[in-house]
């Protein structure tokens, strides 16, 4: 293993120590296209005090529902399903915070759950996204991802000659932007690890590909890998313990697993084709992965202890970047048809591909989110590189444009306790 | 009579012309290098040309040799990692200067156009850039002199996304370190 430390890598892992202002990223959450039998629920103001500098409780809720897709909010409780009651009482410098959730048409009125917090103006937004997750998953009956988080990279090509590249986490609504690394140089494949503390990513800062793990809230990162050619697609085994990866010191792209503690390497594919793309399964038996030794790249899915891989895709000339919904039932991936490369779902028992995003543009790097709910990719469109979400059933659908650049390349974060 | 004073004319003037043209397109090549250059703003890229240029009095007895090894961009067809015929003799050129330096190292970086999924651009950009690495070995290049990286589709030449701009992504560049 090569390493070379010089006056640039320092220089970053300076800047990946330190919070650079937040202005950098800053995405916007555009709802495009939403169901016709979104459920009306009431979500008035709050009453009471509302925390100096802060978007209102109520608004940010209001938000969270009507974004995902299944709501339509309102103020009045007429023609409401559903409403939300709250109210906030400033106590010293915290906040206590009552909520309650009604169903206007059974329960005699009565609260379907009355909720009460006592919170720092820190605390503010994620006890908005809290509430947003119950009064979620009371009324649709799965989790919420509204106090998730996204990791993406914000590309920056106003100068040609002068690119720069940002590694940033933020809110799941795109809120509160955290650079993890500026660089001069490409950045790739971010993934979190299964308990939300670490994003392993690519970096190109010694101008060849190497992968480091960085630690979500201080910044601090060590170098995992730096071999010769290829160093891809890390990947978090579930339990946290490994990573699957790509490298081509073989002499082409090839599988491995490394064990985190101790770096030791066990190879999985040992072709002479491109073998990329990791994802694990729930139960961490079994890779997915992309390949092209049939001749184009198609989805494959190798048992890790009998080393046997089958291929799973057989629609279309390409797929790519596959990754299993919670159940297992499903994969979400790249899949181009008549030339538009598009984000699809397979449902693994009938073999059935439907494509899920739009034809405004072509999709990279699905990401599934962590209740399956939804999938994170990137889609040119407008000029310019944006974040996408599609629901599972593709009826939803939002976008996520950067304020200053192009944003790609996401990774939903697990849930975050 | 007339008609015949008229050709020659003509025809000293399209020589003329072609002349012109001639002496012209030598900047225009180096312009254009210097911009697929600039796509990496990498240090070594500058100081890589400034080395290739400044010792290029080895040249002296080659004529078009220096624009040969100052091609170092070369394009790729659509899924396709064959290097094209035209750019052989610019390798060759590359490969000569670097049996003639055994100093000096080169980055072999593949790239592609940003269709598709980002891993595998990798893997195909690293393809072309082991077929020019082919080219360098069988020229006779020491191995240790030749570094490959692929960018994929992060480093993209062009800001558009017709084919046009698609067709100046996919490419292989050397820089000299």
């Amino acid at each position: 293993m090569r390493f070379r430390v010089k006056i640039l890598s320092l220089f970053v892992t300076l800047l990946a120590l330190c919070w650079l202002p937040a202005a950098f990223g800053m995405l916007s959450m555009e709802l495009t296209h939403g169901v016709t039998s979104a459920i009306p629920i009431a979500v008035p103001p709050f009453a009471g005090e509302q925390a100096p500098g802060q978007e209102a409780i109520a608004s940010i809720i209001g938000n969270d529902l009507k974004n995902s897709g299944r709501f339509k909010t309102q103020d009045q409780r007429a023609g409401a399903n559903y409403a939300v009651a709250g109210s906030v009482t400033q106590v010293g410098d915290q906040y206590d915070v009552n909520v309650k959730l009604i169903d206007l048409f059974q329960n005699n009125g009565q609260a379907l759950f009355t909720q009460h917090y006592t919170v720092t103006a820190s605390q503010w937004r994620a006890v908005a996204h809290h509430i947003s997750d119950l009064i979620y998953e009371q009324i649709t009956g799965t989790r919420g991802v509204f106090s998730t988080k996204i990791a993406y990279v914000v590309v920056n090509r106003a100068n040609l000659a002068n690119v720069r590249y940002d590694l940033e986490v933020a809110d799941q609504d795109g809120y509160n932007p955290r650079p993890l690394l500026d660089s001069p140089e490409p950045i790739m494949s971010p993934s979190w690890s299964p308990n939300g503390h670490e994003v392993a990513y690519v970096s190109f800062e010694d101008q060849h590909a190497s992968i480091y793990i960085e630690d979500v809230t201080t910044g601090a990162r060590h170098l995992l890998t730096d071999y010769e050619g290829i160093n891809g697609a890390p990947a978090w085994s579930p339990d946290g313990k490994q990573l699957a990866l790509v490298l081509s010191k073989s002499g082409s792209p090839n599988i491995y697993v490394m064990d985190i503690a101790s770096k030791h390497l066990t190879q999985v594919t040992h072709d002479i084709y491109i073998n990329t793309e990791p994802a694990w399964s729930a139960d961490g038996q079994s890779l997915l992965y992309t390949s092209d030794r049939g001749g184009g790249p198609q989805i494959y899915q190798i048992n890790l202890a009998t080393g046997s891989s089958q291929r799973l895709t057989f629609d279309g000339s390409y797929n790519a970047r596959a990754s299993f919904t919670r159940d297992g039932k499903y994969i979400a991936m790249i899949h181009r048809v008549d030339g538009i490369y598009s984000i699809a779902m397979q449902n693994l028992d009938t073999g059935t591909v439907q494509v899920l995003s739009g034809v405004d543009g072509n999709t990279s790097s699905p990401s599934v989110a962590p209740n399956s709910s939804m999938v994170l990719y990137d889609v040119y469109m407008n000029g310019r590189n944006m974040l996408g979400m599609v629901s599972s059933d593709g009826r939803i659908q939002l976008v996520l444009p950067a304020r200053n650049g192009d944003a790609q390349d996401p990774a939903w974060s697990p849930f975050l306790s | 009579m007339k008609v015949k004073t008229l050709i020659k004319v003509v025809a000293i003037c399209a020589g003329g012309l072609l002349l012109t043209a001639c002496a012209h397109k030598r900047p225009d090549d180096e312009s254009a290098i210097n911009q697929a250059n600039a796509a990496y703003g990498v240090n070594g890229s500058d100081a890589g040309e400034a080395h290739g240029l400044g010792n290029g009095t080895n040249f002296s007895d080659q004529a078009g040799g220096g624009s040969l090894l100052s091609h170092r961009v070369y394009y790729f067809d659509f899924d396709s990692n064959v290097v094209r015929d035209g750019d052989k003799p610019a390798i060759d050129a590359n490969a000569h200067y670097l049996m003639n330096h055994p100093h000096m190292a080169v980055s072999v970086q593949g790239n592609t156009d940003p269709r598709g999924s980002r891993e595998y651009n990798i893997g195909l950009g690293e393809r072309r850039a082991k077929a020019v690495e082919a080219i360098l070995l069988s020229d006779g290049v020491n191995a240790e002199q030749i570094h490959i990286v692929s960018f994929g589709a992060e480093k993209l030449a062009s800001f558009g996304r017709t084919e046009a701009d698609y067709q100046l992504d996919r490419r292989v560049v050397l820089v000299y370190r």
